[in-house]
């Protein structure tokens, strides 16, 4: 397996070319997971305790 | 607290020309009373996008105990060492969930406008963090003591040359490298992420623009 991982490793890695960008696909792919990431943490429900909260006031001094 | 015979009471040593007790007095001012560990927050917290920021911190934690182990084994422990391997695979890999974590809080906190509400030097020490976090990857990469050190040095050099940075600043210098990365920077990324949580705690959370538009 280590060395299966190590060929994966050592083997050149593919790029996104367009104009004048460049891209690896492996760093394209870790951008679209951190806009996924952003995107859910905006529309996914937090869980509260909304009868143990009661509601504050922001501070701004 | 009542002081024991021969003991000076707190409130005896409250000389304002004592710089301990003006030091302290600073300290114990930094943040409001009891907002140095709320166990509260406002309602307007709960939400997946206000934990970036403790992710960040929490990340870094890991990436500083990792960095402090392979301090121990030395620069060139990692290539011959299995738990070496390891401990260097969980530095690598703890900076990158700190900077993909750091990214997401960036972006929640500029669309969110998170400079309001005299919040500006905490944004400001939050975009310097970002910056000198990115100085300390950078040296990192060229202390990995291998080609790929070698070959990322080589290319550094003309940019920072060409700018002056070389004088002082010598990619090619692997100890110097190894240097900024385990001493000077991280003492910077250290400093910089105290003040900007003080300075959250300080001034409380940001609100959501909505919420400060209907209050």
């Amino acid at each position: 397996m280590i060395n299966g991982l190590s060929s994966v490793a050592g083997a050149p890695g593919k790029y996104i070319a367009w104009g004048v960008i460049q891209i690896s696909v492996t760093n394209l792919t870790i951008i679209c997971v951190m806009i996924v990431l952003f995107i859910l943490a905006l529309v996914v429900p937090f869980p509260t305790h909304d009868d143990q909260q009661p509601k504050q006031e922001g501070r701004s001094q | 607290m009542t002081a024991r015979a021969g003991e000076i009471s707190p409130d005896q040593t409250s000389d304002p020309k004592n710089w301990t007790n003006r030091l302290r007095g600073r300290i114990e001012g930094l943040v409001p009373p009891g907002q140095a560990l709320p166990d509260k927050q406002p309602v307007y917290v709960a939400s997946w996008i206000y934990v970036f920021g403790v992710l960040t911190l929490t990340s870094l934690v890991v990436v500083i105990a990792s960095g402090c182990v392979l301090a121990m084994g030395g620069s060139a422990w990692w290539h011959v060492s299995s738990l070496g391997h390891y401990v260097n695979s969980v530095h690598l890999w703890s900076v990158e969930m700190t900077f993909g974590f750091m990214v997401v809080h960036l972006w929640g906190k500029f669309w969110m406008a998170a400079w309001r509400g005299k919040r500006a030097l905490t944004w400001i020490t939050g975009v310097l963090l970002f910056g000198i976090s990115i100085g300390t990857s950078f040296t990192g990469f060229l202390s990995q003591s291998n080609f790929d050190s070698q070959w990322i040095g080589g290319q550094a050099k003309d940019g920072l040359n060409s700018i002056g940075a070389g004088a002082f600043f010598n990619v090619l210098n692997p100890g110097q490298m190894l240097m900024w990365h385990i001493v000077l920077l991280p003492l910077a990324v250290g400093a910089l992420t105290l003040i900007h949580i003080i300075l959250v705690r300080r001034h409380g959370v940001v609100p959501p623009l909505d919420a400060e538009l209907e209050g």
